[in-house]
């Protein structure tokens, strides 16, 4: 960087004070010199070495830590394992289709129409064939695409200046900045600042909310332009996506209430597992579309296996903070039936993989003391299920 | 010995009950003190009005995005009631809000008269609990009690005082003449050529030269832009006003003498004297200070007016940066004595505000906070050391321009659209203030997101501009960042 930008710019005036949109040609200047203030304190004790300034050179590159776990956005967006099936797949269908196209061809010249039918009929079902798959992978791509800017709107997370980061320990991260004195901090700023609205206006979009829709309205009204970008995170995060919170929540609840009666009902095994698997795609399928996301077969199950995994790493020691309550309700699920306590516990593992799959999914993580927790789901499972054994009894 | 010990056993019983009192009051309702400080020009009075007019409005109209328990609808509004301790005066809103009000003066809305003394000021915060146990409690509707207690940050320059002898303030202050204010201090400089300490001097020619002291302090305050001027209350008296405790200065040259000499001194020697007078100043004005007011805070607010000291100059600067430092320190002081251990209600938030972050452009703030930063790198330290909480913001607790954007050759450059304070704002001559007020849409620099080197201002200076306040009309008024400020000062209270 050149030694201008060390210095702050200074002070300037336009003169048409009632149009923002002044014209170039009709504004003053009353700039004060001070690009040539103190050129020359580069040098420092060690032997001075002058490089030209257009020589190429990048950032001291610093170790980047591995993340403890690898995260949804880690496997998702890694390269996949299985590229030889992806061609196998894309050249059967390349080839299957010139077949088809070439057995019609033939058949309409040499007047073989059963021929011909078969070969039309080939040719649609290669043609339904791929409009499924590029379906399913450009679906794909866009739970890859919602990831991703969930991954760098984090990011944004961390090292913008918000009064969040400035608390607790925030200073220490700051520091940043001071390990990089050639960084001008105000234009960095600035650029960050633009880029998080392009982010945050990149979600509306992925989310497919209009301009008219009343949260973002709200969002819209309740942003100053003295905001900065975590704030507009902040309100964005409640205006946007708190009602879409609750829904989510209430659907979880509902939904694995649903599922547990299910269960306590269902006379065989096979069945209940099979409808514990079906209820917690539907109930994913229906979460992530209420973040604004519509997913695939292909992509329901990766959500679904990440979940999983998620569910397996980070929320272990989640799992261990909350065993001892899950005993508890299962000392009160001894006071229900044996089929309705197991329909308890199938109902507590599908609002856990509910909440587990909220938390990924939401464009904005939680903060801390707001991620919603399974407490309270338990409770009104436990009154859901009390309620459904009682009358099961009086029945019979 | 058994005086002292009567003393501090009747101190003791004295704070068992108020405590015991207080704890009664916290049982049954919420209260809160929360202290309000910076050093004078910071913009102490502002916003305290604004503070207290955004949870008036709280209920309704206020804009508080960015504090959940206003945008969820919870916070129903505030009122005013009594203050506890009626020695106290009252926090003056009234005028405060008479002088933004704009139908004074014949130029428009004039900010608030600066704070001259501690003034303190009781609110009642209605609020809608979350938590089961306060719903069932209060049903609907809980208070929050909430003191405002607004005191001079020069007095707290004082409290390191408490540490200190005669001698060790002399040779202080000497360092400090040193340091680029001799210009404002010839006057008394000269008034005390010649005097050594076994001179003996008359009460009326100690007042005189306290008083061309005094005199030096406010010139190097006005003029100067220096903050760290001890004894504080020489600049803001309160009601010691022309008392004789108000009457000693340093004796510069005191290194030159032996503790013992100076001990040998007779009674009436001038030494003797002013280490009298600066002893019963530190026991009568400094300690009482800390003690009825200072330790029983529970949360804290410091005003620092960063882009003031940047148009001041290199001096100012630093000399803010060491009053600061000398500020910071009294939050973490006196818990070394067990009878404080015990008796203290440690501050458990504490709030860094860089005010006047309406006078530069939004992309600004960033650079203005790491300033603040790196300015109270060292207190930052020991707080984080000892696990003060703390935050830092920049606000505008009235907001008195508004962001523009300008195009320029097809660039875009961010702006600020206001009116200029006259030539001879600042000064308290009411004839001047408001005067030839202009409109005016301008960039005002950028902020340095370091601390600038000397050099920087030898060849250029920073200006940034001062804004009239804008027309409020009984509305709360507009603020930057008021809304994050009240959440982390009030936030876990309003549950």
């Amino acid at each position: 960087m050149t030694t201008e930008s060390r210095h702050p710019r200074p002070g300037k005036r336009f003169t048409s004070p009632n149009s923002a949109q002044a014209d170039a040609t009709s504004t003053t200047y009353a700039e004060r010199p001070t690009e040539s203030a103190a050129e020359s304190t580069a040098e420092s004790l060690r032997g001075a070495r002058h490089f030209s300034p257009e020589m190429e050179s990048q950032p001291l590159a610093a170790a980047e830590p591995e993340p403890a776990t690898p995260g949804l956005d880690a496997t998702l967006s890694a390269k996949p394992r299985h590229r030889g099936l992806k061609w196998l797949l894309l050249g059967t269908l390349t080839l299957g289709g010139v077949e088809a196209g070439h057995a019609l061809y033939q058949a309409a010249m040499g007047g073989d129409l059963i021929a011909g039918a078969w070969g039309l009929l080939g040719l649609g079902a290669i043609g339904l064939g791929a409009r499924a798959l590029g379906k399913e992978l450009f679906r794909l791509r866009h739970l890859r695409k919602h990831v991703a800017l969930r991954a760098e709107l984090e990011e944004h997370q961390q090292d913008d200046f918000g009064p969040e980061s400035f608390g607790q320990g925030g200073f220490g991260q700051r520091g940043d900045a001071l390990a990089t004195p050639d960084e001008d901090s105000g234009k960095a700023g600035g650029k960050a600042d633009s880029q998080q609205e392009d982010l945050l206006e990149q979600l509306r979009r992925q989310m497919k909310l209009g301009d008219d829709d009343a949260g973002v309205r709200a969002w819209r009204a309740a942003c100053e332009a003295h905001h900065s970008p975590s704030e507009r995170r902040e309100l964005f995060a409640f205006h946007v996506l708190g009602p879409r919170d609750r829904e989510a929540r209430r659907l979880i609840s509902r939904m694995s209430g649903e599922t547990a009666v299910m269960v306590a009902v269902s006379p065989l095994t096979w069945v209940d597992m099979s409808l514990v698997a079906w209820r917690g795609l539907r109930m994913m399928e229906r979460l992530s579309r209420l973040y604004g996301l519509e997913l695939g077969y292909a992509s329901r199950l990766r959500l679904f296996k990440e979940v999983l995994a998620s569910m397996a790493f980070a929320g272990a020691s989640e799992l261990a903070a909350e065993a001892s309550m899950d005993l508890l309700s299962m000392n009160l699920a001894g006071r229900l039936s044996t089929k309705a306590g197991q329909g308890l516990g199938s109902g507590l593992m599908n609002a856990r993989l509910g909440l587990r799959a909220m938390r990924l999914l939401r464009p904005i993580p939680f903060h801390e003391n707001e991620v919603p927790r399974i407490g309270e789901l338990r409770a009104e499972l436990f009154s859901r299920m009390r309620k459904a054994d009682k009358g099961e009894g009086e029945e019979s | 010995m058994f005086n002292t010990m009567t003393r501090n056993a009747r101190q003791l019983a004295r704070d068992v009950g108020r405590e015991a009192h207080d704890l009664l009051e916290r049982g049954l309702d919420r209260q809160l003190r929360l202290a309000v400080t910076g050093l004078s020009g910071a913009g102490k009075t502002a916003f305290l009005v604004s503070l207290i007019e955004q949870l008036r409005h709280a209920g309704l109209g206020a804009r508080l995005e960015l504090l959940p328990a206003a945008r969820n609808g919870r916070l129903l509004g505030a009122e005013r009631v009594s203050q506890p301790d009626l020695s106290v005066p009252r926090f003056p809103l009234e005028a405060g809000l008479r002088s933004l009000s704009g139908q004074h003066s014949p130029y428009g809305p004039e900010w608030p008269t600066p704070t001259r003394s501690i003034s303190e000021l009781r609110l009642k915060i209605g609020f809608r609990p979350t938590s089961r146990a306060a719903r069932m409690l209060d049903s609907q509707r809980a208070t929050l009690t909430l003191d405002l207690i607004d005191y001079p940050g020069e007095w707290l320059l004082d409290l390191p005082m408490l540490e200190q002898d005669f001698t060790t303030w002399s040779s202080e202050c000497e360092t400090q003449l040193a340091d680029g204010r001799g210009d404002w201090a010839k006057d008394w400089m000269a008034a005390i050529e010649g005097l050594t300490p076994d001179s003996e001097v008359d009460e009326d020619r100690l007042a005189e030269i306290a008083s061309l002291y005094t005199d030096y302090l406010h010139a190097a305050r006005r003029k100067g832009g220096f903050v760290d001027l001890t004894p504080g209350r020489f600049l803001l008296p309160g009601e010691l006003d022309e008392a004789p405790v108000l009457q000693f200065f340093p004796l510069p040259g005191l290194g030159e003498w032996t503790a013992d000499a100076l001990a040998a001194l007779p009674e009436a020697s001038l030494y003797r004297t002013l280490a009298r007078r600066f002893d019963h100043y530190r026991r009568r004005v400094v300690r009482p200070f800390y003690h009825d007011h200072f330790r029983r805070f529970d949360r804290q607010i410091v005003l620092i007016d960063v882009l003031g000291a940047l148009n001041a100059g290199p001096a100012p600067f630093r000399d803010l940066s060491r009053a600061l430092d000398k500020l910071f320190d009294s939050f973490a002081y006196g818990r070394r004595h067990l009878l404080a251990r015990l008796m203290d209600r440690r501050i458990d938030r504490l709030a860094i505000a860089a005010t006047k972050a309406d006078h530069v452009t939004p992309e600004q703030h960033g650079a203005m906070r790491d300033l603040l930063e790196q300015l109270l790198a060292d207190p930052l330290k020991r707080l984080r050391y000892r696990d003060v909480p703390l935050k830092a913001f920049t606000i505008a607790a009235i907001r008195a321009s508004e962001a523009r954007e300008v195009v320029e050759n097809g660039q875009r450059h961010p702006a600020l659209a206001g009116h200029l304070l006259g030539e001879h704002e600042g000064t308290s001559d009411p004839d001047t203030q408001g005067a030839g007020r202009e409109s005016v849409l301008l960039f005002p620099g950028e902020v340095p997101s370091r601390l600038p080197d000397p050099n920087f201002w030898a060849e250029s200076r920073f200006d940034f501009p001062h804004f009239a306040p804008p027309q409020v009309d009984g509305k709360a008024p507009p603020h930057i960042r008021m809304d994050a400020v009240l959440d982390w000062l009030l936030g876990d209270h309003l549950k």
